[in-house]
């Protein structure tokens, strides 16, 4: 893995050619900077790149970036930097969504760390299924009775389901981070965080579904 | 246009951005200054115009109150509630059409594409040379860029709707935008100079063909959108002026004809809207509705079946129906009376208690909507700290009691005027935008999911509800045929999954892909939802990197050339009101001299010579004949004439005058 972690990016103003302290607005000559290609969501939020992140820190970021480039502060502009303060303030947003949401965050940094898409791998923990096949019976039941207690039970049973494979993540994710192992092994972690992530997006189907 | 002479503008600016609430029953205009946003007001201190155009005989139209007055007895040719048709096809508006006594007419899509077939962009000439007549094609493709990876454009016929006046068809667009001219001009009167830029407030839950139809209205209406702003976050911008104090409130706006809920946090400067819900077709209307159809009802059951209700009855019993809801708001009950002719009396008492059994299930859908944007802002009820409430039904006891049922007591916020808040927003937006204001940093969501049509008839979405704007999704596209060279996209809007569920934005066509093996293309499609909650949809050739820009035409909107032509309409019938004016202000000249002369002539005639006299009668007889015409400039001339045949009547009598005073005075008086 690369050592990227806590360092923050520096940039040059691609108008006045001085350094940046933070990317998009230049501290120097104020002017809006596209987002640099290679800047990921945590580099742009001045974050680690880590699982565990303190989301009061996020949201501050976030409002700074925002204050820069949203189109409502750029409206007596050119045209031009209209257009870019359109795309990089939809980027600040995509990164503050990704990065705010736990399940959202991790798939990102899943994949930034070279692990498997959803799309790439389906599985999910053994003996998951069964459970959850065994509270969408419940579920059905308790719709169909329009059992409200039944349906609050279940509520709860899913949502410290949830609560327990994300936490299940968290864990992995920073095994992975605490040992550089052999590369056979750091695949074997990887798939493994995927199998938890699938299990969490199918709790939280049956959360949205039960609303 | 003189900007120094106007106090409220920040130094260096010289363009004024007007803040406008273009509601379903009243709109009204604001503007930001130093000491805050203020509402324009005619000198009456009315700010409120009426949304309704009235058109007379001569096809001339009135705006506002005085178009309201008329509506009684010209049902035909007055124009209300236009809102409420923006950006929709006769299929959306069933329920509306029952009611309103004007006539709304479908629109023949292929007559309008062969209209806009004159006026087509060169530059997307390969992807429109393929055009089959029936589309409307109106892809804006800036500039030369649409190279053969990406000529889009939408190939949907479309479904509009314009309004029968006389058989003037006009779209709600240019109704709108006569509402908003009047706005304008009474603006430019109030503050002395020429607008062209204003922000514009829609109900958070517009659709982007409702959007776009605003816009459109703007333009025609000669003002540059420079945002489209939604009410409930506006009524928060003028709200959270005042408030020091951090806090997460819900916006619970019941207007003329839309319902929005709006849950945001005010916390230092941010204005984040967490989630909103609303119905676009909800309000003060439908509660009229329920009055009108028990009364209607209890008629028919009294009198006959087969009683008919012509337009103008229609037309009176709204305008009954909303003054019973207004009253009942102060009285426990209120009494109705109909004169139907023939000695047939309507008389009818209606207890607030039995209005609110009528209102009840309209309440029930604000509730149920209210219980969602709370739900999808990830909170409990009990973390809603405050509810403002917004539009002039939220005057309504029962309104209150029920929202207030359902967040908790003590919480709901009435200290802002209702219908005036909106306007107050959009203008302290205007100020944002124009940088007057910028310590505040608004952040709001698209109220729709958005999405498109994948295999077997089901919606994809691409970007979820609720997401905070701009925000942007891209989807590769690739090609199913070996050597296929188009490929289609249906963009949709909503929440279900089905596409026939969906609210359709429009069918796009990636043209001229080079013929390559099945799958081999790679074509990046973004979709970017703007700040204005309207769709940018671009594409670009992965391989060669060549870019296009697309913007939809909606399946329900107007096509660029269409507002560009409506856009010279007004021009020229600005032309034609002026010189309307013009003869009317020249009639009324002549009107003034000739009674001015009859007047003279019996007062000083004796003193005229033949001569005078004889040249005086000849002016005042062609003038008379000129004034049967319309010929305003010979009416000026003929006027003149007469002024100048008249100075010596006028030099008599004034000598006569004198001769007359000196007579009756002493010497030393003088």
């Amino acid at each position: 893995m690369e050592d990227n972690t806590n360092k923050a990016v520096l940039t040059k103003c691609t108008h006045c050619k001085h350094e940046m302290s933070q990317p998009l607005l230049c501290d120097h000559c104020e002017t809006l900077n596209p987002l640099p290609s290679f800047m990921d969501f945590f580099q742009l939020m001045g974050l680690p790149r880590r699982f565990e992140i303190d989301l009061k820190t996020l949201h501050e970021k976030y409002i700074t970036l925002s204050r820069h480039s949203h189109p409502d502060f750029h409206a007596e502009d050119e045209p031009d930097v209209m257009a870019l303060a359109m795309t990089v303030a939809a980027a600040v947003n995509e990164a503050y969504r990704t990065l705010s949401d736990p399940i959202r965050r991790a798939g990102y940094l899943l994949e930034l760390l070279g692990g498997p898409a959803s799309a790439q791998d389906k599985s999910v923990p053994g003996g998951f299924l069964n459970t959850m096949l065994m509270l969408q019976e419940e579920l059905e039941d308790a719709r169909v009775a329009a059992d409200a207690a039944a349906k609050a039970r279940l509520k709860q049973v899913l949502l410290t389901q949830r609560d327990g494979l994300l936490k299940s993540v968290e864990r992995l994710f920073a095994d992975l981070e605490a040992a550089a192992a052999c590369e056979a092994t750091r695949q074997q972690q990887l798939h493994e965080i995927r199998e938890q992530l699938n299990a969490v997006s199918f709790v939280r189907k049956s959360l949205s579904q039960l609303e | 246009m003189n900007a120094q002479d106007f106090q409220p503008l920040p130094p260096g600016k010289n363009n004024i951005i007007l803040g406008i609430d273009l509601g379903t029953t009243n709109s009204l205009a604001a503007v930001m200054t130093p000491g805050g946003p203020r509402i324009l007001r005619d000198k009456d201190g009315n700010g409120m115009v009426p949304s309704v155009i009235s058109f007379g005989p001569d096809g001339r139209a009135t705006i506002g109150s005085a178009a309201k007055a008329h509506a009684v007895e010209n049902p035909l040719c007055t124009v209300y509630s236009v809102k409420r048709l923006m950006g929709k096809g006769m299929a959306d508006l069933r329920e509306d059409l029952r009611v309103l006594p004007y006539r709304v007419v479908g629109d023949d899509a292929t007559r309008l594409a062969a209209q806009t077939q004159a006026g087509k962009p060169s530059t997307t000439a390969g992807a429109v040379a393929a055009a089959s007549s029936g589309h409307a094609d109106t892809t804006t493709a800036e500039g030369g860029c649409a190279t053969e990876a990406g000529g889009a454009r939408p190939t949907e016929s479309r479904e509009i709707v314009r309004v029968d006046i006389n058989g003037r068809l006009m779209s709600p667009q240019e109704l709108s935008a006569m509402i908003l001219t009047e706005l304008r001009q009474r603006a430019e009167a109030a503050l002395g100079q020429e607008i062209n830029q204003a922000v514009v407030t829609v109900p958070a839950y517009f659709d982007d063909a409702q959007r776009q139809a605003t816009r459109d209205a703007g333009r025609i209406a000669g003002l540059d959108v420079k945002r489209i702003v939604n009410e409930p976050t506006a009524a928060t911008l003028a709200y959270g002026l005042d408030q020091k104090q951090d806090a997460t409130v819900a916006v619970y706006d019941l207007g003329g004809g839309t319902f929005d809920i709006s849950v945001l946090r005010i916390a230092g400067g941010v204005c984040q809207v967490l989630s909103t819900h609303g119905d676009t077709h909800l309000g003060g209307d439908d509660l009229d509705r329920e009055i009108i159809d028990l009364i209607t009802g209890e008629i028919r059951s009294r009198f006959g079946q087969n009683i008919q209700f012509p337009p103008s009855t229609r037309q009176a019993l709204r305008s009954l129906a909303e003054a019973t809801k207004v009253r009942l708001s102060d009285a426990e009950q209120t009494t109705v009376e109909i004169d139907l002719g023939d000695g047939r009396n309507f008389q009818r008492t209606i207890t607030r208690s039995e209005f609110e059994s009528l209102a009840a299930k309209w309440l029930d859908r604000t509730i149920e909507n209210s219980r969602q944007a709370v739900n999808d802002a990830g909170l409990s009820v009990e973390q809603i700290e405050r509810v403002v409430m917004v539009g002039g039904c939220t005057r309504i006891p029962y309104v209150r009691r029920r929202v207030g049922e359902y967040f908790g007591p003590g919480k709901l916020y009435t200290a802002v005027n209702p219908d005036e808040v909106v306007a107050l927003g959009a203008a302290v937006q205007a100020g944002i935008l124009s940088g007057m204001k910028r310590d505040l940093l608004l952040l709001d969501v698209t109220p729709l999911s958005l999405g498109i049509e994948t295999l077997g008839g089901a919606m994809g979405k691409l970007i979820l509800r609720n997401t905070t704007l701009p925000c942007q999704a891209g989807e590769l596209f690739t090609t199913y045929v070996d050597g296929q060279t188009a490929v289609d996209i249906h963009v949709l809007q909503g929440e279900r999954e089905l596409v026939k569920d969906c609210r359709s934005l429009g069918r796009f066509q990636l043209r001229g892909i080079p013929p390559m093996p099945a799958g081999a293309p790679k074509i990046r499609v973004t979709f970017l939802i703007d700040a204005n909650g309207i769709l940018n949809v671009s594409a670009s050739e992965e391989r060669s990197g060549k870019q296009a820009a697309i913007q939809i035409t909606p399946s329900h909107g107007l096509t660029r050339q269409e507002v560009d032509g409506m856009i010279q309409e007004s021009y020229r019938s600005a032309r034609e009101d002026m010189a309307a004016h013009q003869l009317i202000d020249t009639r009324n000249e002549a009107g003034r001299i000739l009674r001015a002369v009859d007047k003279a002539l019996v007062n000083a005639g004796a003193l005229l010579t033949a001569d005078q006299r004889a040249n005086l009668d000849a002016t005042v007889a062609k003038l008379k004949t000129l004034l049967e015409g319309s010929d305003a400039d010979a009416i000026y001339e003929a006027v003149q004439a007469v002024n100048t045949a008249a100075t010596p009547l006028t030099q008599a009598q004034m000598d006569e005058v004198l001769r007359q005073t000196v007579k009756g005075k002493k010497v030393e008086e003088f």
